[in-house]
This record gives structure tokens, C-alpha cells and sequence, in this order.
């Protein structure tokens, strides 16, 4: 008889989201763990691991654990893959309990980018930001222009457009099937109805990149709490197994031959979590993609192999992704129109689902819940494989 | 005129005035980036090369991504090359881009091998496609205060080096508007 080493998500804690003021990164934080461990059904005092990631404003930092009062942890680390980290501390959960080195694991992001009278393009680094001293290479690399993530992922959108025909109206298919889904989610920010004629008609912020291509920006936290399957079965909530988890980095190259804005990481890192889980995306239920940007939510299904590289935009143009379409597809409204919580946008909405929980907005089928994160300029990933069943040793559902 | 791979620069610096005030800030240049100025001055696209892999990289290179060596020497490039993609950026990113936009930004590929994200001049962004030539030009920076030059204490930020749509030849000299 083998040990059972499976784990599983037993709680998940989100924050007030949105324009919530007055408040640090590190405060917010600390509510959102203090919520996943009530949410498990667990006491602060049960948490022996714990896992930091910190947004743009306000360090959260490794500081929390004493903030929490937290004395006895035997893992603590502050970690940070860019928008793929919320899978990466899954990751690092799972493993950390499979090995004994913790028993009861929490995982937070917060961040309180966004201040009153400030907009949200200067909250990521934008025009308020004082200006930068232009000098030598990189004062060189600025007048050039392609300075912050709208703009280049404006170029790697518009490579893809350029090599396999995709459109600006393929990509509103992506936000207008969002936002559909997030008139289901009382957590959303934004509910009200969307069409491709108001994306076209969204103002440019990079072309080929219109304002309702670009995710929103919120204050708030969101933490899970990761533990044994087999603890976790005694807790609270029905628990969320982890059937497979990976990551690939792959800075860009800047040469000829890269295939940067092509293909992204999730090319690897995908089908690995599917292998590990014992899964192909014939299996999946519900994808929980990170979307930074549509064009992230498009080009991560080709590379998950959901439809051959270059036909994403034809993929996603018929609705697909759509509360009534073919695939459930960042069922609470995602990043473009729910709340901006880097990769614990797409994995508390995992939870939620993988638990049955989403109300009004639940999937008919939540088998196997796929779960991605992307950082950098579509340089890192991390990809989870979530399902409300146990992993069988013969590699099948439970 | 230049046989495109050896020879000498393609075009000239173009003129103060060829383009708005403000749509290039000034940049300052320090002891690292002497040389790639001193060139772009010239007319000419200074980058690197690796001493052990051949390879032509990116002026910013400190290590060769191909071999992981850091013998790397200077290298003038033909400054003709590739659009490998571009955006039009309408949203001011940073204060000092303000006067800049709507804007082109682009992604290159020289004919030498290496990327460079370079200002794209003479187009709106309208009529481009990838793959098409593009080659190198050189813009002399200057501010709306500077009025007649010689009044403004201000030294004159460097000669930039950008990318225009074309061969070399076919535009060369001519200015922007």
C-alpha cells in the first residue's frame, strides 16, 4: 500500500476587491489568509506554511507571517514568477506537503496599486510615474517606445494577426464571452453587457490593443490554503484535488528564428500538468486562463492544443467561450472584467467552480478545471489541473 | 552608396525640425553607451558580437544568449533589416513619451540576425506589414523650449538611432512630417 501524497485546496479567502483605499498591500493579505483558513473550516494556528506574493504597490514580504502571528512555520517564502506565481506557489505547496515539510500550506497575493484620483493606467506604472532619467542604452530603449506591458503585448498580438490573419474582432469574441460570464458573478467589477461593436469602439491604447482588451486594475487579496487530500476530506468544504501542476520559462529572445508572440511557455507547460494529471484537453471541463490581455486567452488555447497554433482566432470568434458556448472559459468574468489578482483571478474562480459554488454562473460540468498563469511578456507559465475528485493511482478520476 | 552588408552608413542624421518637438526626449549618454552614440552621430548602428559564437546581438547584449559567453566586441551593423511586428501607441506610458504620441513602435529584425525595439518614423502605422524592408535612420532630438538653440542652456540630448519603413536608399535625407 503506497502513501497517499495527493493534495488538495482546502480553502480560499478573497478580500473586499476593487477601489478599496486606506489599506496596505500587507493588511490585505493578512485578511485574505485569516479568510482561507476560516473558509477551511481551520484556525490560524494550523497554518505551518506560508507562501508571499506581492503585486506592484506595497511589499507584503515574508513580514506577514509575524503579522499573522504566525510562530511555528516550517516553509516560508516570498516567491515570484510574474503573473504565473499563484500556480508556482501551488506547486511549491504541493510539493512542500507531499514531502512532510508542512502539513497545512497558505497562499497569498495582494496588492493596492490603485489610489483615489489616480487612473489605473497610472496605477501599472504608467504616465503618473515620475520620469525616468534618460540615460545611455536603456534611455536609448525608452524614447523607442516599447515600455510597458500594454505596448508589448500590442506587438505580440499583432504578430499573430500578422502571420495567421487574426483580428481585432476575434479577440472582443474573448472579452464579449467574458463579460457575459461575469454578469453571473457578484464579484465582478464590471457586469453590464458587452459587444464586439463596443470593443471596436473602446479607445486604442496600443494597437492593435483596445481598451477592452486590457484587464482591469484592483486593490484587494486572495489567498488559498493547501493541504492533504486526505485532511482536506475532513474539513469544511468538498476538496479541490490537484491532479497536475508544471511551469516552463522561457525568457524572450530577441533573434531571428524566436518564436516569441507565436508561442508562448504554455506550449510546455501545459500539456506537462495535463501528462501528470493523466488528462488530455479533451478531458478539461473548465479553463481558468490568464488574461492579461485577450490576446493571452487566445493564444494560451492554442498552445494548451485545444485548436492548431494560428487558429485560435477562429476558435474563439464563434462564441465558444461564451456562457452558452462549447468550452466554459474564465466562467467569473476573469481579469478583463472581474478583478485584477494576477493568477489568483483564474484559480479562486477554479475553486469556486471545481467546489460547484458558482451560483449563477456555475458550469454544467467542473470533471477537470484547468487553471493557467502567465507572467512576463508571455515568458513564464504555470499551469494547475484542479477536479472536485481524487486522483486515482491508475491515473483516471476517482 | 552602400552595397547593404560592409560599407558605410545608409543615411545621414536628419535634420533638427523634421519632426515635433517632443516626439523624441532627450537622452544623455554615459561611459557604456559612449560609443553606440558617438556612432549613431555618424549615421552609423553600432551593436555587438560574439568574439566566440559569431553571433551579432542586440547593443544592450552583456553575454551572448546563443554560447553564454561575455567576449563580446563592438559591430556595425548595415542598418537594414525586417519588420518583425509593430503597435501604434496612442496611451502616453511614461510622462517623457507626452509629446510622442500617437506613436509607432516596432520590433526589427536586422539582416545581421539580431531583435531590436526601435521608434518606426514615416509611417502612422497604417500601410505596414511584416516583413517588409526597413532600415535605419538617426534623429537629433529636440525639446519645445529650445526655440533658438543657441539661447537654451540645455546641451542637446544624442543622436538616436530609429527605423523607417524602405531601403535605405529610398528615402535617404529626406525628412519626416
Amino acid at each position: 500500500m503506497t502513501v497517499d501524497r495527493t493534495v488538495a485546496i482546502a480553502g480560499l479567502g478573497i478580500t473586499e476587491l476593487g477601489k478599496v483605499y486606506g489599506r496596505s498591500a500587507r493588511s490585505l493579505a493578512a485578511e485574505a489568509v485569516r479568510l482561507a483558513v476560516a473558509d477551511a473550516g481551520l484556525r490560524l494556528g494550523d497554518v505551518d506554511g506560508l507562501l508571499v506574493s506581492n503585486g506592484l504597490a506595497g511589499k507584503v514580504g515574508v513580514e506577514l507571517a509575524g503579522a499573522l502571528g504566525l510562530g511555528q512555520l516550517g516553509l516560508l517564502a516570498d516567491i515570484n514568477a510574474f503573473g504565473a506565481t499563484a500556480g508556482v506557489m501551488v506547486a511549491q505547496a504541493a510539493q512542500a506537503v507531499a514531502a512532510g515539510a508542512a502539513t497545512t500550506v497558505a497562499c497569498v497575493f495582494a496588492d493596492a496599486p490603485l489610489a483615489p484620483k489616480r487612473s489605473a493606467g497610472e496605477a501599472w506604472g504608467g504616465a503618473g510615474r515620475k520620469p525616468r532619467t534618460l540615460t545611455g542604452l536603456a534611455g536609448w530603449q525608452l524614447a523607442s517606445g516599447g515600455v510597458n506591458p500594454n505596448i508589448l503585448y500590442a506587438l505580440a498580438a499583432r504578430r499573430h494577426m500578422q502571420r495567421y490573419g487574426t483580428t481585432s474582432e476575434q479577440l472582443a469574441a474573448i472579452a464579449v464571452a467574458q463579460r457575459a460570464w461575469a454578469a453571473g458573478n457578484p464579484l465582478a467589477a464590471m457586469r453590464e453587457p458587452l459587444t464586439v461593436a463596443d470593443h471596436q469602439a473602446s479607445r486604442p491604447i496600443a494597437e492593435p490593443l483596445r481598451l477592452l482588451d486590457c484587464c482591469l486594475v484592483s486593490n484587494g487579496g486572495v489567498a488559498v490554503v493547501v493541504t492533504s487530500a486526505e485532511r482536506a476530506r475532513a474539513l469544511r468544504h468538498p476538496p479541490v484535488h490537484v491532479h497536475g501542476y508544471a511551469q516552463a520559462h522561457e525568457p524572450r529572445r530577441m533573434h531571428a528564428g524566436s518564436p516569441w508572440g507565436l508561442v508562448t511557455p504554455a506550449a510546455r507547460s501545459g500539456p506537462a500538468a495535463m501528462r501528470m494529471a493523466g488528462i488530455g484537453v479533451g478531458d478539461v471541463d473548465i479553463c481558468e486562463l490568464y488574461d492579461c490581455y485577450t490576446y493571452t486567452v487566445l493564444v494560451t488555447l492554442e498552445d494548451y492544443g485545444f485548436c492548431e497554433k494560428g487558429d485560435g482566432g477562429a476558435f474563439v470568434g464563434d462564441g465558444r467561450l461564451a456562457p452558452d458556448g462549447k468550452l466554459a472559459c474564465n466562467t467569473g468574468g476573469g481579469q478583463l472584467s472581474s478583478y485584477y489578482m494576477w493568477g489568483m483571478t483564474p484559480l479562486s474562480e477554479a475553486v469556486i467552480q471545481a467546489r460547484g459554488a458558482g451560483g449563477a454562473r456555475q458550469a454544467p460540468r467542473n470533471d477537470i478545471v484547468l487553471v493557467s498563469g502567465n507572467g512576463g511578456i508571455l515568458e513564464h507559465h504555470s499551469t494547475l489541473v484542479l477536479s472536485p475528485h481524487p486522483r486515482t493511482s491508475s491515473g483516471g478520476l476517482g | 552608396m552602400s552595397d547593404g552588408t560592409t560599407g558605410p552608413p545608409p543615411t545621414g542624421v536628419l535634420a533638427v525640425g523634421a519632426f515635433t518637438a517632443g516626439a523624441f526626449p532627450l537622452v544623455a549618454r554615459d561611459d557604456a553607451s559612449a560609443a553606440f552614440f558617438d556612432a549613431a552621430a555618424r549615421g552609423e548602428l553600432l551593436v555587438r558580437r560574439c568574439l566566440d559564437s559569431g553571433d551579432v546581438l542586440g547593443p544592450e547584449a552583456r553575454t551572448c544568449p546563443g554560447c553564454g559567453s561575455a567576449r563580446l566586441e563592438p559591430f556595425v551593423v548595415s542598418g537594414r533589416g525586417v519588420l518583425v511586428t509593430w503597435a501604434v501607441v496612442h496611451q502616453v506610458p511614461v510622462s517623457v513619451l507626452r509629446g510622442a504620441v500617437p506613436y509607432v513602435t516596432a520590433v526589427v529584425e536586422l539582416a545581421e540576425g539580431p531583435w531590436l525595439l526601435v521608434r518606426l518614423v514615416g509611417t502612422d502605422g497604417s500601410d505596414l506589414r511584416a516583413g517588409q524592408p526597413v532600415s535605419a535612420r538617426f534623429v537629433q532630438p529636440h525639446q519645445p523650449d529650445e526655440g533658438s538653440g543657441a539661447d537654451s542652456g540645455e546641451a542637446p540630448g544624442e543622436v538616436l538611432p530609429v527605423f523607417a519603413p524602405g531601403e535605405p536608399a529610398a528615402v535617404s535625407g529626406q525628412g519626416e512630417s
